[in-house]
């Protein structure tokens, strides 16, 4: 631990003043943010009832996951950590009618960025990791007979690197730094890729399709993905079959991405849920980059936009229809 | 049917029961001559199509997909084509963007008097897919489809 | 271990042995793609990646894939023809296995072996020979000693490599394995060597318990608590940030539940088994419409008592193997150790 105040501790302890007076006021019911895994490189939610509890309440580089997936349909009022993309999850929530503004009180914390602890594990060549300490600009891995200092910027998930939201949009407190630097808004990724002609697209896809093993992680891991009957588990009819069969694994993430266009916030829950690595993201660039030119609209930003699938405008483009 | 031993495109064509579906009517009533390529499914509107029955078509080996629909301010629900306006545009990008040959998701507008603007557009479909060729990247493998390794020796 | 079932093979007879089993066997081994490291069919030795963790997926892919046609069949001019599984080709090495996903096999090979006898499963594990690689390094995240494996066991392999740095101690864990050691690779062992292998067991052991692991109270004990607290609310806390899908189970070695499908064309079509996850909530989705196990409390409870109290109860097998991957994986690290630690220390209400 060095020896200064790391700022990432210093978070930690006003989450937990902040959780602290609001079970004393009665304010919240539960705390719903993260606690220290059970290994290196893990964090993990946690929820928090009693004040004797709130010391497990953390932040710091493994707060992957977007805690916002816990409260569709979730009665009572909580309190909830919220980083930046997990707050434009719970604007979307709150228009979906899932979860009441006065339900929540948001702690928000601008963030900087998660680790990607499957890239680290390769990095130390998948021997075992027994501490992994993170200080504000430098990762330390020691293994049991080494010790590697990584770049944090570096090891971060690439979705994070590009982040154009930190800071929360949607808060009752906001803790720790306010002025964070965002990514600009880039979709060069999905304009250099549009450029690889259709048949390397096209493998891309089904190498990447490849991977799954349908364990819908992503599915469940998404704040946005909270249908009482999801469409591959719909047997009457069919219309996806289950095996991993790839054109089967294509629909899945296809239409998956396409249920969430104008909704999917880029928090990246899924990729980090994904244990074979899939990049599950690249269809929803595609479909963010398309919302934002065709329908100038970007998820999770304002309760007031409508999302874009639930509205139209007359005007709206319509030149790629046939017109013989 | 065409039993010229030659492949001929199979296009699905969902068409709005009151425009689309009736204009196709109308060029069969006023015999007017359009390629045999197209398998109608009709729908209450187009804002009825779920991305599923396009996806779900090219999987069962559908050639080409069309949906048709009421010109924007025609729809007889009012706003469903508008609606689905918006879900066309993204998905046919998205599909074209992950390497899906252009043209075999196809969209229209045609009226339930416009039986040869229909005619038309089947023929420049047809065309598009045609010189395409079969369509093969989202076909369900059956039986065969399996991955599994003791398929490999 | 005796001089009678083990021996050495020197380091740099290692990949001619693996290309001497290539130019006969099908081999599957550990291989690096991208970051991770996946259990699959390697070409060459050089395309196994040894002694760097475990994989991602287990070995069990090999003997029960995720996707299995059981038959095709076709609407032909003479009837409906069926085409069965094929027959009889080359044999399997399954090569770098850690012994926890070994120790996983012999779950499986129970379920699919007798009185069943599952055609798919036992055809292939016929020709199968599994070549273990001990870890002499243990991962933070494993925890096989502690229910009842070891990272130096043999149980379950024919075959088990030892690093002892220049060179492998190789032990037979079965008869196919003693038949193995009669390849003239491998030479003779002597006392010197095997007491280098105790140390090196004895280390792998001690550094488990170092991680603070240390025995995690499997056995008799936890079954018993698991079924006096099967209505406690401590599961409720426990299950509470569960996702609900199904990585625990498609990446562990020894869960097995299938589901089998026909997928049907107009006059072409199969049945295939595919793996099913009791995470899943349509599991146990009664065509009544009734759940009986309606959410993740339910089903996450039920995949504890079945690994941790109804295997071992019911048939003396080990439900789990000690791998550690679903607590890496777990995209909210529920920790099934943890899980060990509060039902062992709750006092039942």
């Amino acid at each position: 631990m060095s020896p200064e105040v790391h700022w990432m501790s210093q978070l930690s302890n006003e989450i937990r003043e902040a959780a602290r007076g609001l079970l004393r006021d009665g304010k919240a019911q539960v705390i719903i943010g993260f606690e220290k895994g059970s290994l290196s490189l893990r964090g993990r939610p946690c929820f928090i009832r009693n004040e004797k509890d709130v010391e497990r309440l953390v932040w710091n580089g493994f707060c992957e996951t977007n805690v916002a997936r816990y409260l569709p349909k979730r009665k009572g009022k909580m309190a909830i950590v919220a980083k930046g993309c997990d707050s434009r999850a719970l604007v979307e929530l709150i228009k979906e009618n899932q979860v009441t503004r006065d339900q929540l009180f948001i702690i928000g914390v601008p963030c900087e960025g998660m680790i990607d602890r499957h890239r680290v594990e390769a990095e130390m060549g998948h021997d075992a990791i027994i501490e992994a300490e993170e200080r504000e600009e430098s990762l330390i891995l020691r293994t049991r007979d080494s010790e590697k200092i990584l770049d944090r910027k570096e090891y971060l998930y690439e979705n994070c690197k590009a982040c154009t939201h930190p800071i929360p949009v949607i808060y009752d407190v906001l803790i720790g730094k306010p002025n964070l630097q965002s990514a600009q808004k880039d979709f060069s990724d999905v304009e250099t890729f549009g450029d690889l002609s259709p048949e390397e697209r096209w493998a891309y896809l089904v190498q990447e399709a490849g991977k799954c093993i349908r364990c819908y992680a992503c599915r469940n891991a998404c704040p946005m993905c909270y249908c009482p009957e999801c469409f591959v588990d719909i047997s009457k009819p069919q219309w996806v079959g289950k095996s991993t069969e790839l054109s089967d694994t294509i629909v899945f993430h296809l239409l998956r991405a396409f249920h969430l266009a104008g909704r999917c916030v880029a928090c990246g829950a899924c990729e980090q849920a994904c244990p074979m690595g899939v990049d599950i993201r690249k269809l929803n660039r595609k479909l963010e980059k398309d919302v934002a030119d065709l329908f100038n609209h970007e998820a999770g930003c304002s309760l007031d936009e409508v999302a874009p699938l639930a509205t139209y405008r007359v005007d709206d483009p319509d030149s790629f229809m046939v017109e013989p | 049917m065409i039993e010229t031993g030659q492949w001929e495109p199979k296009i699905v064509a969902f068409l709005c029961n009151w425009c689309s579906y009736a204009g196709a009517d109308l060029a069969g009533t006023s015999r007017i001559q359009y390629p045999a390529s197209i398998r109608v499914i009709r729908v209450p509107c187009s804002g009825r199509i779920d991305p599923l029955f396009i996806l779900a078509s090219l999987q069962k080996g559908a050639d080409g997909v069309l949906v048709s629909g009421c010109h924007p301010g025609e729809c007889h629900y009012l706003t469903g084509n508008y609606s689905a306006r918006r879900k066309f545009a993204l998905l046919k990008n998205l599909l074209e963007h992950m390497g899906l040959d252009e043209g075999r998701v196809q969209f229209s507008w045609v009226s339930a008097s416009e039986g040869l603007r229909f005619a038309k557009v089947v023929e420049e479909v047809t065309a598009r897919v045609r010189a395409l060729g079969p369509a093969n990247k989202l076909m369900k493998n059956v039986p065969g489809g399996s991955l599994d390794v003791s398929a490999q020796q | 271990m005796s001089l009678d079932n083990a021996k050495i093979l020197e380091k740099d007879q290692l990949e001619g042995f693996l290309e001497g089993l290539l130019k006969d066997n099908i081999v599957f081994g550990p291989t690096s793609k991208g970051d991770l490291l996946l259990f699959d069919r390697v070409e060459s030795a050089n395309g196994i990646s040894l002694g760097r963790g475990n994989t991602m997926n287990s070995a069990k892919d090999v003997l029960f894939p995720q996707t299995e046609r059981l038959f095709a069949y076709r609407h032909g001019e003479a009837g409906v023809e069926i085409d069965g599984p094929s027959a009889v080709k080359k044999g399997f090495i399954l090569f770098g296995v850690r012994p926890c996903d070994a120790r996983g096999l012999i779950l499986l090979d129970k379920v699919f072996g007798e009185p069943l006898q599952d055609p798919y499963y036992g055809e292939k594990r016929a020709r199968t020979v599994i070549i273990s690689m001990a870890c002499e390094t243990p991962d933070p995240k494993c925890f096989c000693l502690a229910i009842g494996g070891g990272p130096c066991s043999a149980e379950g392999s024919d075959l088990l490599f030892l690093d002892l740095g220049d060179q492998y101690l190789v032990k037979a864990g079965s008869p196919k394995g003693m038949d193995l050691l009669k390849n003239t690779v491998f030479k003779k062992a002597n006392k010197e060597v095997l007491a280098r292998a105790d140390v090196v067991e004895k280390e792998a052991e001690e550094s488990m318990n170092q991680a603070g692991m240390g025995r995690v109270g499997i056995g008799e004990t936890i079954e018993k608590r698991l079924e006096a607290l099967f209505n406690d609310p401590i599961w409720d806390d426990i299950t509470e940030s569960c996702l609900g899908c199904g990585i625990c189970t498609y990446l562990c070695p020894t869960c097995h539940c299938f589901d089998i499908l026909d997928e049907a064309g107009q006059s072409a079509g199969e049945r295939i088994r595919i793996w099913d996850s009791c995470q899943f909530p349509l599991f146990t989705h009664q065509a009544s419409g009734v759940n009986p196990r309606p959410s993740v409390k339910e089903r996450f409870r039920q995949r504890i008592m079945h690994k941790l109290c109804y295997l071992p109860q019911n048939g003396n097998l080990p439900g789990c193997v000690g791998c550690g991957r679903c607590v890496t994986e777990c995209p909210v690290n529920l920790d099934i150790r943890e899980v060990i630690q509060k039902i062992s220390a709750r006092e039942a209400e």
